[in-house]
């Protein structure tokens, strides 16, 4: 027997978006799936403010979350600025190869 | 007449019309005589110090919905950030030659970080706190890629660019705990749900930790301190000098509104761990510091120690510590930011940050060498200068508080710190320069230092306005 789906069980899969970004962006290697995992951590945030905000019955989570989105956008814009850039300038984008300064 | 509401939001107007006002002229002069641009700007932003101390007199007032609140904390803080930005638009100028184009976009992202931070410091509920800070970061991780030849500069750019995000990914995590706990995102109506809770529910205590670990990034603390060496040495001189004063001020703004402000009678559960993550942070950053080649990343490791100083009066949760965390931020922009103008005026000369070219610097520019000697001492924390007395009302607080281990882990690595900033001083005055010819300074840095002289020396002997300003600003608080 299936429980039926409730608010629980959209934090439990806003925790595990939240793992699997955090988890992404520290073992990927390629510029583009490290800047997916980041707005996976953003969406996982979101999942968890529109849940909330159904729990709590106000709208101030569903309105962070269209800032949210915003935000995201041009975060994600300039990374993929900065990584067209590199790509350019070393016809690489495996962030390993960037080893210029002492990390 | 301005209607009153206009008047409380004038210096966010102000920098966000200059910003636009900037992009505009560029594309009606096509780019022409756009390298006086940073200057033009500095002066543009003189007017809004004295609408700041009209504004003293406004009282506290929230405005926007709830978004945006003009109270003394705020106030002393933009202060802090506007000094900042018109100094870091001096050196831009210096900087210009090597920014090579594009100018005008370059002084507009830096208005735009300076409005983010005049906006962290004003926010009056975690949605504003949020976009406020996104703001500078974004603005950040574009200056600090700017340099389009340079590897390192787009090097540093991309790691700023990744670890910030993961950070702001933390931070948001943590508010959207703190809004399911507590029902709000509102500061006030957080205050008033956290009034009298000295322990924190699971899901508060998360996110707060969440919330503190994004703050520690801005702030560059320990743990999420990797980025600060590699993107100080990539990132454009002027850049590192903003990201070292301004971007670590509106951290410890976020810091005391969130912890000082809202948490505070939780500050049992907190303030142990903040201790903890202070003591770590200032040993890490003065240790690392003393191998270091690299002027810019010494900066770096040197402003991870101070970091861990002003943590200790977030420890503290108490009106000491956190006007002690005010005041010093004040005295660390004008130490810190000397040493930045010294920086940029010499890489336009010579073109080199390694510490071993600035052999002999007091026969090739005295004052040069006379300004950097009294920051360094200020940094280190000797009297009569600002950062001595910042320090000691830092450790104050955390011996009054309990915390006596940190305050003597801090009064250790005073020493260190001394070593390695002497050894700075040593290569200057006691080495004989490799190319004996002047440094020129030119009149607005000239100005500039002087400003910051007054400033390390002026705090320094006469503490108490700058005292009582900073207690001020906290009253509410506690």
């Amino acid at each position: 027997m299936i429980p039926p789906v409730g608010p629980s069980h959209y934090l439990v899969l806003s925790g595990l978006l939240f793992a699997i970004g955090l988890a992404g962006a520290a073992s990927r290697r390629n510029i583009i799936m490290i800047l997916l995992s980041l707005e996976l951590i953003l969406s996982a945030a979101n999942l968890a403010f529109v849940t909330f905000s159904k729990i709590l019955g106000n709208l101030e989570g569903q309105i962070m979350v269209f800032f949210v989105m915003i935000v995201a956008a041009a975060e994600v814009a300039v990374g993929l600025a900065i990584a067209v850039v590199m790509v350019r300038r070393t016809g690489k984008s495996d962030a390993d190869s960037f080893r210029n300064l002492k990390w | 007449m301005m209607p009153p509401h206009l008047w409380y939001l004038a210096p966010e107007l102000w920098v966000a019309g200059l910003a636009a006002l900037i992009l505009l002229v560029d594309l009606a002069c096509k780019g022409k005589g756009s390298r006086e641009i940073p200057l033009g700007a500095a002066i543009a932003l003189l007017p809004v110090a004295p609408i700041l101390l009209l504004q003293v007199n406004l009282g506290t007032r929230t405005l926007l919905g709830g978004m945006y609140r003009l109270d003394p904390l705020a106030l002393f803080f933009k202060v802090i950030f506007v000094a900042a930005g018109i100094l870091v638009l001096v050196m831009t100028r210096e900087f210009s030659r090597t920014l090579e184009r594009a100018h005008a976009e370059f002084t507009a992202l830096i208005l735009l970080a300076l409005l983010g931070m005049l906006l962290a410091a004003s926010s009056a509920s975690f949605l504003m706190l949020f976009v406020a800070l996104e703001l500078i970061t974004i603005s950040f991780y574009v200056m600090t890629a700017y340099l389009k030849t340079d590897a390192r500069s787009l090097e540093a750019g991309l790691k700023y660019l990744i670890l910030g995000s993961i950070a702001s990914g933390l931070f948001l995590y943590g508010i959207a705990w703190v809004y399911g706990a507590a029902g709000t995102t509102s500061f006030a109506g957080l205050r008033q749900a956290l009034a009298g809770r000295t322990t924190l529910s699971p899901g508060l205590a998360l996110g707060l930790l969440l919330i503190v670990s994004g703050i520690t990034f801005k702030a560059a603390c320990v743990p999420l301190h990797l980025w600060v060496p590699d993107v100080y040495e990539g990132a454009p001189t002027p850049v590192t000098a903003f990201l070292s004063v301004g971007s670590k001020s509106a951290g410890f703004v976020a810091a005391l509104r969130v912890l000082h402000e809202l948490f505070l009678p939780a500050s049992n559960q907190w303030a142990g761990l903040i201790a903890w993550l202070a003591g770590l942070t200032i040993l890490y950053g003065n240790l690392c510091a003393i191998p270091q080649k690299n002027i810019k990343r010494l900066m770096g490791y040197s402003s991870i120690g101070h970091a861990g100083y002003i943590l200790i009066g977030v420890a503290a949760a108490s009106s000491l510590g956190s006007a002690a965390t005010s005041f010093y931020l004040a005295g660390y922009l004008v130490s810190n930011l000397t040493i930045f103008l010294v920086i940029s005026a010499f890489w336009q000369a010579v073109g080199s940050d390694e510490m071993a070219d600035y052999a002999g610097l007091s026969r090739r520019s005295p004052f040069l060498a006379a300004a950097m000697f009294v920051a360094l001492l200020s940094l280190a924390g000797v009297p009569p200068m600002v950062g001595f007395f910042g320090k000691f009302l830092l450790l104050l607080s955390a011996i009054q508080e309990g915390f006596l281990w940190v305050a003597i882990v801090g009064a250790a690595a005073v020493v260190i710190s001394l070593y390695y900033y002497l050894l700075l001083v040593a290569t200057m005055y006691a080495d004989p320069p490799k190319d004996p010819t002047p440094i020129p300074v030119s009149l607005p840095v000239r100005l500039a230092l002087y400003a910051c002289l007054a400033g390390i020396l002026g705090i320094g002997i006469f503490q108490e306005p700058c005292v009582r300003l900073s207690l001020a600003a906290v009253r509410s608080f506690f």
